[in-house]
């Protein structure tokens, strides 16, 4: 098969400005950026009080979260697609096959991810932070806030992790939202689409921008951690 | 008499079989200074840490000028009045100027008097050049002296310094005990946990002994 021509018709589509490619392309971002907006704030500090304290359950919660980092998202979209079905306890929310269905599929998936990172961050993170912030006169909160802001780069690369998984994931994008052109259709649904039909172009050029998306976020990572003097 | 500023009593510190403290006392007068000593694993840090509300025990009664407390609920507005020194100390990720307004802003103090009070703390610490250097650029020496400039400058009532001359030497470990010289001369109340010679010989100091399980005035 010729990659040649298929790759030169992706680029071309691409710098034209298509409007259905670059739709599909806004989709993706803003129901992946919004699910991680949402989660983000709420896993980060659970992830902080399963790191910091002690209760009863806490080692159940986290090995449950570590054992859902590896659950194939294909079932973790069948859970919310049943959830959301006319006759699931959400369906009167009528959500499915919308891009809210995907963005709640996502928030499912990111959270275990952000929560797991967070906890090995702080538990990594040396305890003279909490204990200086504490002693200089912070409340347990505040204290909180400075360990988190001193492993940023830990959480961020949480963060960076969830979104990359999320913005690239097929399976539960398909069976929630239904891969409906102009509506739910994503990069990742689209790529299987295009390819199954042999429009390699529109897949490679969609290819080519998850490509770009995840080396951007790292770059920009690695980039903030070097002038956080971490290099 | 007037009552002491801080006070232990009764307090029982044990790790799994290993016992630390067995009712073990001891007050320290406003204005006095202090140095605690003992054999290595005798308990000179865990002390301080308690003392600090870092560190719980299994029993013990704390007093705090008029307040009361157990070991196990550290009053969290106690944690403005004393203040307690890492052996090697923790600076923030960020510039020397901002570690030492961390304290001041969580007290409230508003953004002009940071930067007098600032100022004054790096004059005092001999850092004024170093500013706006963050952490990594400076030597241990200088990082002992800026944890010590940031605990000063809080004014706290009682200032709690684990080991500060510890791992340092010649120059370095001079210029700290210089400053850990001033800060017991400053009328301040200031506990050391150290087994450095010239910190037990300053003269200023009043001497506990931990040994069996015992805190010890000397």
């Amino acid at each position: 098969m010729d990659l040649f021509e298929p790759t030169r018709q992706a680029f071309a589509l691409l710098v034209s400005g298509e409007p259905r490619l670059w739709g599909i392309i806004w989709v993706s971002l803003w129901v992946a950026v919004l699910a991680i907006g949402v989660t983000a704030p709420p896993a980060i500090i659970a992830g902080f009080a399963l790191a910091k304290l002690r209760f009863a359950g806490r080692r159940v919660i986290v090995v449950l979260m570590q054992a859902l980092l590896s659950f194939p998202t294909v079932v973790i979209g069948l859970v919310v697609y049943l959830l959301l079905s006319r006759r699931g306890p959400l369906g009167a929310f009528e959500l499915l096959f919308t891009p809210w269905a995907i963005m709640l599929g996502y928030i499912v998936i990111a959270l275990p991810i952000l929560i797991v990172f967070t906890v090995a961050t702080v538990q990594g993170a040396d305890p003279r932070i909490y204990e200086t912030a504490l002693s200089l006169g912070a409340a347990p909160s505040r204290a909180a806030l400075t360990t988190l802001w001193e492993v940023r780069f830990g959480v961020m690369a949480g963060i960076v992790n969830a979104f990359g998984r999320v913005v690239s994931e097929v399976g539960c994008a398909l069976l929630v939202g239904g891969n409906i052109a102009g509506l739910t259709r994503n990069i990742p649904t689209a790529i299987a689409l295009e390819t199954s039909k042999g429009d390699f172009a529109q897949g490679i050029a969609l290819g080519m921008v998850l490509v770009v998306l995840a080396l951007g976020i790292n770059v920009a990572l690695a980039s903030l951690q070097g002038r956080g003097g971490l290099e | 008499m007037r009552p002491p500023l801080f006070a232990l009593s009764a307090l029982d510190k044990r790790f799994g079989a290993r016992v630390l403290f067995e009712q073990a006392a001891l007050q320290f007068e406003a204005g006095h200074g202090y140095v605690v000593t003992g054999a290595n694993g005798s308990g000179k840090t865990t002390l301080l840490r308690m003392i600090a509300g870092l560190e719980g025990a299994q029993q013990g009664t704390l007093a705090f000028r008029d307040a009361q407390a157990t070991v196990y609920e550290y009053p969290e507005a106690w944690r403005r009045e004393i203040v307690y020194v890492h052996q090697q100390p923790y600076l923030f990720h960020s510039t020397i100027e901002k570690n030492l307004e961390y304290g001041l802003a969580r007290r409230g103090i508003d953004a002009d008097q940071r930067r007098i009070r600032v100022r004054e703390a790096l004059e005092w610490a001999g850092l004024s050049d170093r500013r706006e250097l963050p952490p990594h650029k400076l030597s241990g020496g200088e990082a002992q002296r800026v944890a010590l400039a940031r605990a000063k400058l809080l004014d706290p009532a009682l200032l709690l310094l684990d080991e500060p001359t510890a791992n340092l030497d010649g120059e370095a470990r001079q210029q700290v005990l210089e400053l850990v010289t001033a800060l017991c001369l400053a009328d301040h109340t200031v506990v050391i946990a150290s087994h450095d010679p010239e910190i037990m010989r300053l003269a200023i100091l009043d001497r506990m002994v931990l040994a069996g399980g015992r805190i010890r005035m000397e």
